[in-house]
C-alpha cells in the first residue's frame, strides 16, 4: 500500500519534466486550429459567468447572498465559479485520461499516474490564467489585496493534488470499463447543483444538510475560494467543512492507491 | 551484377564484424515469463471479473501469449523473433519495452529502449510530424537542444516533404512507419525494438531501413530485436533467431538454422 504510494510519487517526480512539457502540448493541441487560439480559454468561462450572472442576478434577482461580504453579486459568483471550471474539466475529461493518451499507455513506457498529472497540470495552467483575471477583476472593483488572499495559492495546490488523485483513481477504472466514465460524467451535473457554486451553502438553514453538503469536495473548494476572495475569512474557521473534505480526501487517496496497485499493470492490455 | 557482389561482400563484412563484437554482458533476460490474457465477453464482464465475481458466461477463457519463456540476450546481439500470427512475438517485445507486464516471471532490461511497436509507433495523430518528433523526444527525456539537433536528420530520413508540418492523421500508413522508424533510429538507442514496422514501407525505404539497422548493429553496444515474417530480411542481418509457437520458445539458435526450422515446420 505505502510502497504503491511511494511509486506514484517517485514516478511523478522522476518524470516531472516530461509531464510539464506534455501538459503544454495538451494546451497547444486544444488551442490549435482556432483563430483566437489562446483566447478561447477565457472566452468560454466568460460566457458562462455572463449567463449565470444574467440569470441569477438580473433575472431571478437572487442578489448578493453573503451578508458579511462586500461588493456586487457578480464578484461573489466569479470567486466560486472559476475554481468550478477547473473541477468541471477534471470531472469531464480528467477522469478518463487513458483514452485520451492511448499511445502513452501501450506504445511508450510512461508511468500511468503521470498521465493524470499531465492533464491536471494542463487544466491547472488554464486555471491560473483565470485566477489572474479574477485578481484583476477584484482589483478593478477596488477590493484591496489583503492577508486572506494568501489562502489562494494554498488552495490551488490542494485542488491540484486532490483532483490529480481523483483522476488517477477513476482513469484506471474508466480504462477498464466505459461505465465508470459515463457514471462520473452523469454525476457531474448533480454534484454541481448540490455544490454551492451558485448558492451560498452557509445560508442553508437546516444544519445537517449543510454539514452533509460539505462532504462534497466541490463545495469545499468553492466555499474556501469565496472565503478568501469575498467573505474574508480563513477556511479553517469552518471546522465542519474541513473535516468533511479531509474525510473525502483520505478515502479518495486510499481508494486511488488501492486501485492503482491492482490495475496499473493491466490497463495497457485492455485499452 | 558487380554492385550486387559488393553488396553481399559488405554484408558478409557486417556479419563477421557483428559476430565478433558481441560482448558477454546480458542486457535482456527473460526468466520463466508467462503472460496470460483473460478474455471476457464484454467490458462489464471484465469489470466484474476484477472483483473475482465471474458470472457464468462472461468469462470466456484465457490465452497464454507467452508461456514459460526464458532466454538471455547479450549486448550487441541482433535477434529475430519468428513465428506465425498470434505466436506471441509482439507480446514478448512489449514486455521488453515495458508497456506490458508479465503475469509471472521476471523480465530484466538494461539500457535505453527505443521501440517501434506496430506501425503507428505511438504518435499523437492530431499533432504534426514535427511536433510529434518534439513530443517523443521529450518523453525520452531529451533536451530541447538535443531535439533541435536530431530533427533535420529525422526529417531527412523520413522523406516526408511538405507533410512534416501536417497533422499525422493525414499520413499514409507507410509515412507513419517512416517517421516512426526515422525517430527510433535517430536517438542512438541502446536497445532497438522493431516490430514489423518495415512491412508497409516501399522497397526503397525498406532497403534504406535495413542499411540503417546494419549501420546501427556495427556499433557493438546496440542490441536489436526484430520481428518480421520475411525470413530473408531476418537472415540478412540477424545473427540469432528465436522461434515462438503459442507463446513457447520452440527454437533458439543461429539465424540460418532458425529460419530453416521455421520454414520446415510452419
Ligand atoms: N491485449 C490483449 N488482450 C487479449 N489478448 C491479446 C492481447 N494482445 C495479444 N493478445 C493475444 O496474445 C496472442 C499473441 O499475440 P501477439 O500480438 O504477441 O502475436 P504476434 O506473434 O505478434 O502475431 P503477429 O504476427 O500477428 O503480429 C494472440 O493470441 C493474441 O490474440
Ligand atoms: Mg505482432
Amino acid at each position: 500500500m505505502f510502497s504503491t504510494l511511494a511509486t506514484i510519487l517517485k514516478d511523478n517526480w522522476e518524470w516531472r519534466k516530461q509531464i510539464g512539457r506534455l501538459a503544454v502540448f495538451e494546451l497547444m493541441k486544444k488551442s490549435r486550429g482556432a483563430v483566437l487560439s489562446w483566447a478561447w480559454f477565457l472566452i468560454k468561462p466568460g460566457m458562462y459567468i455572463f449567463c449565470f450572472w444574467f440569470a441569477l442576478d438580473v433575472g431571478l434577482r437572487v442578489g448578493s447572498p453573503d451578508a458579511a461580504g462586500s461588493g456586487p453579486y457578480i464578484l461573489w459568483l466569479c470567486a466560486g465559479i472559476i475554481p468550478w471550471f477547473f473541477m468541471q474539466d477534471m470531472l469531464g475529461a480528467g477522469i478518463d485520461v487513458m483514452h485520451r493518451y492511448p499511445y502513452l499507455v501501450n506504445k511508450i513506457k510512461f508511468p500511468l499516474s503521470g498521465i493524470s498529472t499531465i492533464f491536471t497540470t494542463a487544466t491547472m495552467i488554464v486555471q491560473l490564467m483565470l485566477m489572474v483575471v479574477l485578481f484583476i477583476i477584484y482589483f478593478a472593483c477596488g477590493i484591496p489585496f489583503d492577508i486572506y488572499l494568501l489562502q489562494v495559492p494554498l488552495l490551488l495546490i490542494l485542488m491540484f493534488v486532490f483532483w490529480d488523485i481523483v483522476s488517477i483513481l477513476f482513469s484506471q477504472l474508466s480504462a477498464i470499463s466505459k461505465d465508470v466514465a459515463n457514471l462520473m460524467q452523469a454525476l457531474s451535473t448533480p454534484l454541481f447543483w448540490l455544490s454551492g457554486v451558485i448558492f451560498n451553502v452557509k445560508a442553508v438553514s437546516i444544519p445537517w444538510i449543510q454539514d452533509l453538503l460539505f462532504f462534497n469536495p466541490i463545495t469545499f473548494f468553492v466555499t474556501a475560494f469565496r472565503d478568501a476572495f469575498y467573505g474574508k475569512v480563513w477556511f479553517w474557521e469552518n471546522p465542519m467543512m474541513c473535516i468533511g473534505f479531509a474525510v473525502v480526501f483520505v478515502i479518495t487517496l486510499i481508494a486511488a492507491v488501492f486501485v492503482y496497485k491492482k490495475f496499473n499493470e493491466e490497463v495497457a492490455d485492455v485499452l | 551484377m558487380s554492385s550486387n557482389e559488393s553488396a553481399t561482400a559488405s554484408l558478409a563484412d557486417a556479419k563477421s564484424l557483428h559476430k565478433t563484437s558481441v560482448s558477454d554482458e546480458v542486457v535482456i533476460k527473460f526468466d520463466d515469463v508467462t503472460k496470460t490474457y483473460n478474455l471476457y465477453k464484454n467490458d462489464r464482464g471484465r469489470f466484474l471479473g476484477i472483483f473475482n465475481y465471474n458470472r457464468k458466461g462472461s468469462f470466456l477463457g484465457s490465452v497464454d501469449a507467452s508461456k514459460n519463456l526464458s532466454f538471455e540476450i547479450k549486448k550487441g546481439e541482433a535477434v529475430a523473433f519468428l513465428g506465425h500470427n498470434g505466436a506471441g512475438k509482439s507480446t514478448a517485445l512489449k514486455m521488453v519495452t515495458g508497456v506490458t507486464h508479465p503475469t509471472s516471471g521476471m523480465v530484466e532490461v538494461k539500457g535505453r529502449v527505443s521501440a517501434l511497436l506496430e506501425l503507428t509507433a505511438g504518435f499523437d495523430m492530431q499533432l504534426t510530424g514535427r511536433e510529434n518528433i518534439a513530443l517523443r523526444g521529450q518523453i525520452m527525456g531529451l533536451t530541447r537542444a538535443q531535439i533541435k539537433e536530431l530533427e533535420p536528420a529525422i526529417i531527412d530520413f523520413a522523406e516526408l516533404g511538405l507533410y512534416i508540418d501536417q497533422p499525422m492523421r493525414t499520413y499514409s500508413s507507410g509515412m507513419k512507419a517512416r517517421l516512426g522508424f526515422a525517430f527510433a533510429v535517430a536517438i542512438d538507442p541502446e536497445i532497438l525494438v522493431v516490430d514489423e514496422a518495415l512491412s508497409v514501407g516501399d522497397r526503397a525505404f525498406q532497403r534504406k531501413c535495413i542499411d540503417r539497422i546494419r549501420e546501427i548493429m556495427m556499433d557493438e553496444n546496440v542490441t536489436v530485436l526484430f520481428v518480421t515474417h520475411a525470413s530473408s530480411v531476418a537472415q540478412e542481418f540477424c545473427s540469432r533467431g528465436i522461434v515462438l509457437d503459442k507463446g513457447t520458445k520452440v527454437f533458439d539458435g543461429p539465424i540460418d538454422d532458425a529460419t530453416a526450422y521455421y520454414e520446415a515446420n510452419y
